[in-house]
């Protein structure tokens, strides 16, 4: 029982890894109508920027706030100049799947020169170990759980209360009635993508962070898990991406409990699989903050 | 240039070209995204290896660990890569491509290719796990000395046998009703469907036929590399051929072939070339190879979206619309 309960501590953490990641990606998805497989490496190159930072002295929780940049940055860039040009051309959702999994490979293969294939880890992987019951979390734990939780009623607010939430809501309910109703729908679409390229990066350097050393090759692992919750709370939608990392992480940890550590990713697939012969639209669909893409 | 080169290198090929017709099958003629392909070719490697290994108790395979092994003789082997391939096409289709909108399917198709090299990866009892297996017997090995130039050549006559044979299939399909129907359902689904076609239907039978042609190609791959391991069917080993099919014209078997031969037999050749020169750093020039693969993709997506050898207009003497070819640029897209 003990056991469990600590897995469930660990359940918390790994929900907010997972949740800083799925919201971004599945915001994408939902505004801008992009599934962007390049999300993975875009967050394992802010992670490696972190790194580089934190071997110069900085602290992790500094130099995350600059792989946040980094990732908004990039993102930004790999939309006007690859994803952008290649919507405004008319090229269809299957095609713009291929442009994103081949600027995916091109990041990778950028940064392999550069980074090594060794794995790296940052200078404050381990901390304080507190306890609460049969919980056991170290502090860098515990500060991404609140990390998590402050982005996510951030998210929210941003979504709910805002001008601009309201207009990126808009916007992914139908880009031209919004256009016509007078949004600026383009400059709604290059905040999204700084915004959601900000979580990406953040979410890069706390899954490096949680994970103790990271590769290059960590990027197909990261990807799949964000994947997996946003398509688990249903594709578009903020809250059901939310709601996916918190099932997944829970039973992703669970799982490593009893099970194997090894097989993380493949109980994650798992749920994933169930989710599409049982419930492909996801379980938030259409009562999300943002309609289904399409 | 040695036998061995020439041997290499045309093996490699028709490998690449069997792979790219199955593909062109898939993707360019029913507008099937399979980002998990290479996992078929992996599943028709592994089939045919365990089929013609002996068992793992054997005293010179005792170093690995795998299921079966049955020492059956040459055309099994390469056939049941074939099965292999097919039957592992049932439950994934299954799964991906009977409900899921066609973007879905892309990606649920990426993560399954991801997995499954993360489950053979680390369970090693099954397939020997990341070391991969080793010691493949060669195809008539006991019937015709392996290190001869004869040998070579009987390898490169049936690879050729082979893909003759893929393009006689695929020609085949590409061009008969069903083929029609087949380009119906990619250029627009709904209306074929309100003509009475079953686009699940016609999507898994493109899938497990592509599955079998797949498996075929890992078969005769294994059988001359000897080897197999999880790292040789990565998921970026799925985007290769992709770029082949783009580049080559998709839709268009002609087009597959000649992709086959530009993309990943050339850049196989070019990055043997400037390694053996020695051009900066060890790292860089396989590096550079996978970004030149993602320009060449977008590159062509965006200049020439129809490739090199576009596809047949299938316009029919009389008839009152012209067909619409433009479904990836998305010419009708929402």
């Amino acid at each position: 029982m003990s056991l469990l309960i600590a897995a469930f501590g660990f359940g918390l953490v790994s929900m907010s890894v997972i949740a800083l990641a799925a919201v971004g990606f599945t915001m994408q998805f939902g505004i801008t109508n992009m599934i962007n497989l390049a999300y993975g490496e875009v967050m394992i190159a802010s992670a490696y920027l972190a790194y580089y930072v934190n071997q110069a002295g900085v602290s992790i929780w500094i130099a995350m706030l600059g792989g946040a940049a980094f990732g908004a940055v990039f993102s930004f860039l790999i939309n006007r100049f690859v994803y952008a040009p290649f919507q405004r051309k008319g090229t269809a959702l299957l095609g713009m799947v291929i442009v994103s999994l081949a600027v995916s490979l091109m990041i990778a293969n950028g940064m392999l020169p550069i980074v090594g294939y060794f794995s790296v880890a940052y200078r404050e992987r381990f901390s304080h170990l507190l306890r609460i019951g049969a919980i056991a979390l170290t502090v860098n734990q515990i500060v991404i759980i609140v990390l998590a939780v402050a982005v996510m009623l951030a998210i929210h607010a941003l979504l709910r209360y805002t001008r601009l939430g309201k207009a990126m809501r808009a916007t992914a309910a139908n880009p031209t009635l919004a256009r016509n109703c007078g949004i600026p729908t383009q400059r709604v679409i290059d905040v999204v993508w700084l915004i959601t390229g900000g979580l990406c990066g953040l979410a890069g350097v706390v899954a490096a962070l949680d994970s103790d050393s990271f590769t290059i090759a960590s990027g197909a692992g990261f990807l799949i898990t964000a994947l997996a919750a946003a398509v688990l709370g249903g594709a578009g939608q903020p809250y059901g991406a939310m709601l996916g990392a918190v099932i997944i992480g829970l039973i992703t940890e669970l799982s490593a409990a009893v099970w194997a550590p090894d097989y993380k990713q493949v109980v994650a697939f798992g749920i994933l699989v169930l989710v599409m012969l049982l419930r492909p639209q996801g379980l938030l669909a259409k009562r999300g903050a943002l309609a289904a893409a399409g | 240039m040695n036998t061995y080169y020439a041997a290499n290198l045309l093996i490699f090929a028709g490998v690449d070209i069997i792979a790219c017709l199955a593909l062109n099958l898939q993707f360019g003629v029913s507008g099937i995204v399979n980002f998990s392909f290479i996992i078929f070719q992996a599943a028709g490697a592994y089939a045919a290896a365990i089929l013609s290994m002996p068992p793992d108790s054997a005293p010179d395979y005792s170093f690995q660990i795998y299921f079966g092994g049955y020492q059956l003789p040459f055309p099994i082997p390469w056939i049941g890569g074939a099965i292999a391939g097919g039957l592992l096409a049932l439950p994934v289709g299954l799964v991906v491509l009977r409900r899921l909108r066609a973007d879905y399917q892309a990606i649920a198709l990426l993560v399954t290719s991801i997995i499954a090299n993360t489950v053979i990866n680390n369970a090693r009892p099954l397939l020997n796990g990341a070391a991969g297996l080793a010691l493949v017997p060669q195809p008539l090995q006991d019937q015709v000395d392996t290190n001869t130039h004869a040998y070579q050549y009987l390898y490169i006559g049936l690879t050729a046998i082979c893909v003759a044979i893929i393009w006689f299939i695929s020609a085949r399909i590409v061009n008969s009703p069903y083929g029609r129907s087949l380009r119906a359902m990619r250029d627009n689904e709904l209306a074929a469907t309100a003509l009475g076609k079953n686009p699940s239907a016609l999507k898994m039978t493109m899938f497990i036929v592509g599955g079998a042609i797949a498996g075929l190609s890992g078969a005769i791959l294994v059988g001359f590399l000897q080897v197999w391991a999880p790292s040789t069917w990565l998921y970026p080993e799925t985007i290769i051929l992709f770029a082949a099919v783009i580049v080559g014209g998709r839709g268009n078997n002609v087009g597959a072939i000649l992709g086959a031969l530009l993309v990943p037999v050339g850049f196989e050749e070019v990055t043997r070339l400037l390694t053996r020169m020695n051009v900066g750093p060890p790292q860089l020039i396989p590096a550079l190879e996978w970004i030149c693969i993602g320009l060449f993709i977008l590159g062509f997506l965006w200049f020439r979206p129809r490739g090199v050898a576009p596809e047949p207009r299938h316009v029919f003497p009389g008839a009152p619309v012209t067909e619409d070819t433009h479904w990836v640029e998305g010419a009708h897209a929402s």
